[in-house]
């Protein structure tokens, strides 16, 4: 499990928040705090107050993988495939089992063709998934993506999901501004203002948001 | 008003995109994969790359503007309200209209990515331009700013909109779709029609023209009305 307890971060105040294994959604208006609360669920940020435990241990001593939204921000090398090797370079992994590690995840993503291109060179989607990839590569324990999707099409969204469920990363914390994606993982948080309004399954949080453009489409068009 | 593509070309390595058709006064659509060459051909129309082979050509436009995937890109104030100013808007008019009169001081990066999104978009949609181009233009969004956004591309009027976009369920009602395949620009045509030659349709419009309730077009109301009709 992961537990937060007595929050407080810039905008951020969650008194007790309990998020169990599995896929979970966070959505809510721009500025409600979802960038900040992933930042301070993968130990980016430090709170002023409160606690976060994942599985007991502090996030910044958890295998954590980041992806954000803008991927410029977070490159470190030129080449592609330098990029995703990077965390397995940081943990002085051998180099051949690095090699194979960056081969294997760039296979199951369909991205071999960028490896040896240059970061500049990728289109805006090409950066998220060397992003992705060099987020999953170190198999990490907690794997948070902040608005990954709104890069991506539609197929290669369903595509990177299926991926992410056979690598069995045991929490995956993903904010996202389609609800159709918000709407196929196991728990979901709308927050607003810096707080947790609602938490639960899919179907109760969003059965909660119906009159609201939140509620997803495809569901409103019972399809 | 025409936007022409005259078999223009961008490569660079191995890929490669032609494209070739006539854009006319109205909101287009273009879609595509990942590294399809979205924001590539947004820049060639833009006049921002050059083509490699072939040309782009335009009858009537006298004014463009490009609104760029990552808005990091069009910041040059120090402040929110410098920003605006930057584009010769008055940042009250701006702000109040984006509810962000509260950050006029703020210095645009610290601002949320949907807060900067929103920004930089009402600076560009408070001009009128004869060709906009918007890369991108839902990411970052909430569910209500890509409603409000479409309410504001529905009411303008004249000129050439393109959006070029892996949006899923928030668009205007659109007058022509394209999409990017396998490095080639192909019009689908007008809507209704485009729908059922949409390759790159979302999944919900592909499961409505699957149960025999194609939409109309494609906005929230449309695809709500396809879905209710029995």
């Amino acid at each position: 499990m992961i537990e937060l307890s007595g929050l407080r971060y810039r905008t951020i105040g969650i008194n007790t928040l309990t998020i169990p294994p599995g896929i979970t959604s966070v959505i809510g208006p721009n500025g409600s705090g979802k960038t900040t609360l992933l930042r301070l669920l993968s130990g980016i940020a430090e709170p002023d107050d409160g606690e976060i435990h994942i599985e007991g241990k502090s996030p910044r001593v958890t295998d954590v993988g980041w992806v954000n939204e803008f991927p410029d921000k977070n490159i470190l090398f030129v080449r592609a495939s330098d990029e995703i090797a990077s965390t397995l370079r940081f943990h002085h992994t051998p180099c051949r089992e690095t090699d194979n590690a960056v081969l294997a995840i760039a296979e199951s993503m369909e991205i071999t063709h960028m490896l040896n291109r240059s970061m500049r060179e990728l289109s805006g989607g090409e950066k998220v998934l060397v992003a992705l990839a060099a987020a999953l590569v170190h198999r990490p324990r907690l794997l948070v993506l902040d608005e990954w999707d709104s890069h991506l099409d539609e197929g290669r969204c369903l595509k990177i999901e299926q991926l992410i469920t056979a690598c069995q990363v045991p929490y995956v914390i993903r904010c996202t501004q389609q609800m159709e994606t918000a709407s196929r993982g196991d728990h979901l948080l709308y927050l607003e203002q810096g707080h947790v309004v609602q938490s639960g399954t899919p179907a109760c949080v969003f059965d909660s948001l119906v009159h609201t453009p939140f509620y997803p489409m495809s569901w409103r068009c019972s399809i | 008003m025409r936007l022409y593509l005259n078999t223009a070309r961008a490569c660079h390595g191995n890929w490669s995109l032609t494209v070739q058709g006539t854009f006319c006064e109205g909101i287009h659509l273009v879609s595509g994969d990942v590294g399809s060459g979205k924001s590539t051909l947004a820049l060639m129309m833009a006049g921002l790359l050059s083509p490699t082979d072939g040309s782009i050509g335009q009858d009537g436009i006298s004014s463009s503007m490009i609104a760029l995937q990552f808005p990091e890109l069009h910041v040059t104030g120090t402040t929110v309200a410098e920003e605006c100013r930057s584009w010769g808007l008055d940042p009250e008019s701006v702000l109040g209209a984006v509810d962000l009169m509260d950050k006029s001081d703020t210095p645009p990066l610290s601002l949320s990515r949907g807060e900067l999104k929103r920004l930089y978009l009402a600076c560009i949609l408070s001009g009128q331009y004869d060709l906009l181009l918007l890369d991108e233009p839902f990411s970052s969004l909430d569910c209500r700013e890509k409603e409000r956004l479409c309410e504001i591309l529905a009411r303008r009027s004249g000129g050439i909109i393109i959006l070029f976009t892996h949006e899923q369920t928030s668009f205007p009602r659109v007058d022509h779709i394209w999409e990017i395949q396998g490095g080639v620009l192909i019009d689908c045509g007008e809507l209704p029609g485009a729908l059922v030659r949409w390759e790159h349709a979302p999944a919900l419009i592909k499961k409505l023209i699957s149960a025999g309730r194609c939409p109309k077009n494609i906005s929230p109301g449309d695809l709500m009305e396809a879905g209710c009709r029995t």
